[in-house]
């Protein structure tokens, strides 16, 4: 199984930013599930406090929020079935093993974002440590996930079939979703619910993209 | 994309500053958790969580005096950077946990679901703490210490600590509350024993 970073650096003539361990150790079936039950729960909560505070973020999952904002229908099964789609194309370009870990997470994640509010509601929720917190924990979800092989499917393997088939880099479709997704919720939602947003993707954001390192942490 | 590429065996200053205030601010929302449920955990935190319910203090002014004294070991077992690093790492805690309270409180939360969580984000703040070079200071010093100093081994000086701090918690918590912080150490420990290796996240 490929890994973003190994497929990106598999498929295009673009060499991979740092040089990736050839012999990685392999986490066993039981560190993987700790490892996704730990990132998936943590991720849930990150979106329990947006969903709470009204805001939104990129990719899929904020897709998702803005759809159950609109239309009052839960945020888990818009997410869900949004995912759906996603998978024809996973299964075709990155694989049987890939598409199955995607679909999984996504349905763990769903069913966490359902069942996480009745365990847990907030009394006070500064917005502004609300998107914070958000950024955060749900980077270190997506952190973990990574780490471990998982994917919560959906954008970002069309972004790799972008890349791969027309030739333009994964990471500026993901951007250029983003700013659509974020430029239409300006004209939905009140100014301040979006700036509150952008704080906490970049976050999330920044989180990621100063600790994914497959050079730092080598197993796979 | 990276695009700068810091070397792959060594943080950056700027990469230990986010490490840290990553790691202090996960502790310090678990904080938050386990003070609304009147949970306590292991070691200093413990300490200071048990000194705080018994005498109405404030956690964040108690923990940063409790780990005062451990400096100084600090400074002989690991040098300075470690001492400095662990210093801002408490100082933080401190601050965040008097902090986070006033942005941040509980209408809900199961006390199973809250400790395991509290369980999950402390050990995460915890291990991104340790694979900067930080520590939250403490029994965990003075083990080390102790450790060289007389060969009785470090981890049991921290386990006996921490019997001596449940065995205090149970006569003034109430039951439920006594298992349900077993139950969030017992996470935080796991936690950490399986994911803290030094062979798989390598940086320094």
């Amino acid at each position: 199984m490929l890994d973003r970073s190994a497929f990106l650096s598999y498929m295009s003539p673009m060499p991979a930013p740092f040089p990736i361990p050839q012999n990685p150790a392999k986490h066993t079936l039981f560190e993987d599930l700790q490892g996704f039950s730990i990132a998936l729960i943590t991720t849930a909560i990150g979106l329990t406090i947006i969903a709470q505070l009204g805001f939104i973020t990129g990719q899929t999952a904020g897709l998702a929020l803005v759809i159950s904002y609109l239309t009052g229908y839960s945020f888990s099964w818009v997410f869900w079935l949004i995912n759906i789609p996603f998978y024809a194309l996973a299964w075709f370009r990155m694989g049987k093993e890939f598409t199955i870990k995607s679909a999984l997470c996504v349905t763990a994640l769903s069913i966490l974002v359902a069942v996480i509010p009745k365990w847990m509601s907030f009394d006070t929720l500064n917005p502004v440590f609300g998107t914070v917190a958000f950024g955060i924990l749900t980077g270190y979800g997506l952190l973990g996930t990574f780490r471990h092989k998982g994917s919560l499917g959906g954008l970002g393997v069309v972004a790799l079939y972008a890349q791969d088939k027309y030739g333009i880099r994964a990471g500026i479709v993901q951007l250029c979703f983003d700013a659509v997704l974020f430029t239409v919720a300006f004209f939905l939602f009140e100014p301040s619910r979006v700036l509150y947003s952008l704080l906490g993707a970049v976050i999330l954001n920044g989180v990621i993209a100063f600790n994914h390192r497959r050079d730092r942490y080598i197993a796979s | 994309m990276q695009t700068a590429d810091p070397k792959a065996d060594t943080h950056s200053l700027l990469e230990d500053a986010q490490g840290f205030i990553f790691g202090t601010a996960m502790c310090a929302f678990a904080l938050v958790m386990l003070r609304d449920l009147g949970l306590v955990t292991g070691q200093t935190a413990g300490l200071a969580l048990l000194i705080s319910y018994m005498f109405k203090l404030p956690f964040g002014w108690v923990f940063f005096a409790v780990n005062l004294p451990f400096y100084w070991f600090g400074y002989k077992r690991m040098g300075l950077k470690f001492v400095l690093k662990t210093f801002a790492c408490v100082a933080l805690i401190s601050v965040f946990s008097e902090v986070f309270p006033h942005f941040v409180s509980f209408e809900t939360l199961n006390p199973v679901f809250g400790a395991i969580m509290l369980g999950f984000m402390t050990g995460a703040g915890l291990m991104a703490i340790f694979r900067h070079g930080g520590s939250l200071g403490g029994i965990g010093i003075l083990a080390l210490y102790l450790q060289d100093a007389t060969k009785f081994k470090a981890g049991y000086v921290q386990l006996a600590f921490d019997a001596c701090l449940f065995a205090v918690a149970a006569f003034i918590l109430p039951l439920p509350q006594v298992l349900y912080s077993l139950l969030g150490a017992v996470v935080v420990n796991l936690v950490i024993a399986i994911n803290h290796r030094r062979d798989r996240y390598i940086a320094m």
